[in-house]
């Protein structure tokens, strides 16, 4: 009979061949030397494969832990952050093609105009604590997401969301917001005609927005103008550079701009940032203000309080009907009452010099006037500020607890995404400046709200976690823990945090490495998201 | 294997549920598992990572994409093991879902295209057989068992996976075929063509 070729001899050898076939070639060995000698071969050949592999390299004696930051991320990850940078700098030129930013030119940081003005309000929001402000918003959305947490947990169940499962919740979330009764309205100038009546809540987008007739729902505008002249019966809520009311709105305004100008009447109260703010000798607040601006001006009557969070200069010389609190003033600005200003209240100011307010001796004040001169004290030396921060650490602990009892795998995971170094950076940095403008453009749409809604909710969510996982890897950096388990890795978290906290009261560093902090821990939850979404792998 | 020697010198004090755990046999430990014990995870991490590592090293063509694979391989077990039905040993069970992990990894790397795509001259192989003996079948010593790892590590892709898949990971050729997306016929050409290949660059080696 004739020899086997040497693959059958191989397959053989493996103990694949069918039973059939082995036989045979069994019986073959028995009459053929040389097969069988081959087939020895090959048998030893195995051998020496299999216990040459088993040995394994050198390399692999070391256990293996967390994956250390490397310096070998420069090349592949610069194209990664170039990549990011294309990808936005498509998307705007998509934006352009929607002609979007012709309102939003002064949002869109990558025009001259937007950027001026990004960089102004940049500059003075953090001259004037803005990022604490930040911060403090992130805080109380953790402490929620905690809260939400612990009521899971306290619910007895082991918890985890699958995709599928996550995927539902979205969907559900999404349904469960209230549908309004919306008109929306787009274009380059949106106008409400004076004979004009939108009986509905009314959206509206467009470069300026002008209301001469009467809308009996709320108005809701992104525009570089927006203008009221006529009534307005709901809320008027508005993210614009100018917002001008000379006509009324009967309920409340929220306002993100830069200069709102009040002559009109306003049944409520103002809730707002802005730059400037004025509310003129012809307006009259229905209650009160509560704002963060630059300069404001108030020459018409107030019927209740005026509270200033922060602000620049304050002229005073019409009339508030209770108190008039302002802090936060800042250094060479000053609060000004002139003759004809009046306070039916107490008058309460945080100054950093006596000399910043002048009350003109016609002024009247019915009720006390508090005015305190703030020394610049050293926080480190006052025993409150070693509280909050062990407050801050305490419920970043807990709050990476419940995040690792809910999704332990994700969790560690985007730990370990961290120390990829420039991708998460890189990524990062993406998210936190492209993630307000998708929730901007998304809110013009109209099924784009609750969307943006929820966007902004995970995006707040995310900043304050970002410092959980960058903590976490900074920890395990360190202590180097050969497991995997929980305890290792809020021990690392601990240690990670605690020096974090401690880099971060460096001056000028301390930012930088915040903000650099933010950005890593950001992209990597943007990475392990994008991971998470892909199938995973069976046995 | 000597796991068990490298986790007792491992740098963390050790609890008494861990310590109570490197006792139990490796069923009961992997019951726990199942249960989410964190301390049977565990301990199926210290007596395994190696072993994982090394496959997904084998793979995978840089320290840190292996790294990146165990870890993940680690990090699902906690959801995957609840799959184990224990109709094979966890072992070649766990290194089945390593290597499962590293090609997917590598089906990532190239955007979703498969790993080895069949070409067409197809599972015959027309060979003359060699009258010498195979330079393999006489290696003994260790620096000969790492050259032929670097023999290995440096074999083109479509040789190394299945290769190491079926000398390492000890599947069958169905397994790897099913692994691979390709059929059995192709897989034992390959694994033929990978020896071939494989004694080649030894012997031009010891020449």
């Amino acid at each position: 009979m004739e020899c086997y070729s040497e693959q059958t001899c191989t397959i053989f050898v493996d103990g694949e061949l069918t039973v059939d076939e082995a036989r045979r070639l069994r019986d073959h060995l028995a009459r053929c030397q040389r097969c069988r000698k081959l087939v020895d071969a090959l048998r030893a050949e195995n051998r020496v494969l299999g216990e040459s592999l088993h040995e394994l390299p050198e390399e692999a004696a070391g256990p293996v832990g967390f994956p250390r930051l490397r310096l070998s991320w420069v090349w592949g990850d610069l194209a990664a952050l170039a990549a990011v940078l294309a990808l936005v700098s498509i998307f705007f030129a998509w934006v352009d093609k929607l002609r979007i930013p012709e309102a939003l030119e002064w949002l869109n940081p990558f025009s001259a105009n937007g950027l001026t003005n990004l960089i102004f309000n940049l500059s003075y929001n953090f001259a004037h604590g803005g990022t604490v402000m930040l911060a403090d918003y992130a805080a109380v959305v953790g402490a929620l997401f905690a809260v939400l947490g612990g009521g899971a947990l306290l619910l007895g169940r082991r918890w985890r969301l699958h995709p599928p499962g996550l995927h539902l919740l979205v969907v559900l979330l999404a349904l469960s917001l209230p549908s309004f009764a919306l008109e929306r309205r787009h274009g380059e100038f949106v106008t409400v005609a004076a004979n004009e009546t939108v009986d509905d809540t009314l959206l509206a987008a467009g470069n300026t927005v002008r209301v001469e007739g009467v809308i009996n729902g709320d108005l809701l505008a992104f525009a570089r103008t927006v203008e009221v002249r006529g009534t307005v019966k709901g809320d008027l809520i508005s993210i614009a550079k100018k917002t001008v009311v000379t006509g009324s709105v009967e309920g409340r305004i929220y306002t993100f701009t830069q200069s709102l100008d009040l002559s009109g009447q306003l049944g409520h109260s103002i809730y707002g940032f802005a730059q400037s703010l004025r509310v003129d000798d012809r307006s009259r607040v229905g209650e009160g203000i509560v704002a963060a601006a630059g300069d404001v001006s108030l020459e018409g009557e107030v019927k209740r309080s005026v509270d200033m969070l922060l602000s620049g200069n304050v002229d005073v010389s019409g009339s508030i009907g209770r108190d008039l609190s302002v802090s936060g003033v800042s250094p060479g600005r000053s609060l000004m009452l002139t003759n004809t200003a009046r306070v039916g209240g107490n008058l309460s100011a945080r100054v950093r010099q006596l000399k910043d307010v002048h009350i003109a001796d016609g002024a009247t004040i019915a009720g006390k006037r508090d005015i305190q001169v703030q020394v610049r004290k050293s926080h480190f030396t006052r025993p409150r500020f070693y509280f909050h921060q062990a407050v801050w650490l305490a419920s970043a602990m807990l709050v990476g607890w419940l995040g690792l009892a809910l999704f332990p795998g994700f969790f560690q995971a985007t730990t370990q995404a961290v120390g990829s170094g420039w991708r998460s950076l890189g990524l990062g940095v993406g998210v936190l400046a492209g993630v307000p403008l998708v929730m901007v453009v998304a809110a013009i749409t109209l099924v784009g709200i609750p969307v943006s809604l929820m966007l902004l909710a995970l995006y707040l969510a995310a900043i304050y976690l970002a410092k959980i996982w960058v903590g976490a890897f900074l920890g395990r950096m360190l202590l180097k823990p050969s497991g995997v388990t929980k305890r290792d890795w809020m021990l690392g978290l601990f240690v990670g945090l605690l020096i974090l906290t401690i880099v971060g009261f460096i001056p000028y560093l301390g930012g930088l490495v915040r903000l650099g902090m933010v950005c890593l821990g950001l992209g990597a939850f943007a990475w392990q998201l994008y991971r998470a979404s892909r199938p995973t792998i069976a046995a | 294997m000597d796991a068990e020697s490298y986790s007792a010198k491992g740098p963390q004090p050790r609890d008494g549920k861990a310590k109570q755990m490197e006792e139990l046999d490796l069923e009961s430990v992997i019951g726990r598992a199942r249960g989410h014990d964190v301390a049977a995870l565990e301990q199926i991490y210290r007596r395994y990572v190696r072993r994982v590592f090394g496959l997904c090293r084998y793979m995978l063509d840089s320290r840190e994409s292996a790294e990146d694979a165990t870890s993940e391989v680690f990090l699902k077990l906690q959801r995957s093991i609840e799959s184990y039905d224990g109709s094979i040993p966890f072992p070649r069970w766990l290194l089945r879902v390593a290597g499962n992990q590293c090609i997917d990894a590598l089906r990532r790397q190239r955007r979703g295209r498969q790993v080895i795509v069949e070409v067409e001259e197809g599972a015959t192989v027309v060979e003359a057989r060699s009258a010498e003996p195979s330079p393999l079948g006489a290696v003994m010593s260790k620096e000969e068992r790492a050259q032929v790892r670097d023999a290995i590590a440096r074999l083109p892709e479509n040789y190394r996976l299945p290769l190491v898949l079926r000398y390492y990971s000890e599947l069958s050729y169905d397994e790897i075929a099913q692994q691979l997306d390709l059929q059995r016929n192709y897989v034992a050409a390959l694994i033929f063509r990978a020896k071939q290949e494989l004694r080649r660059k030894l012997a031009h080696r010891s020449k």
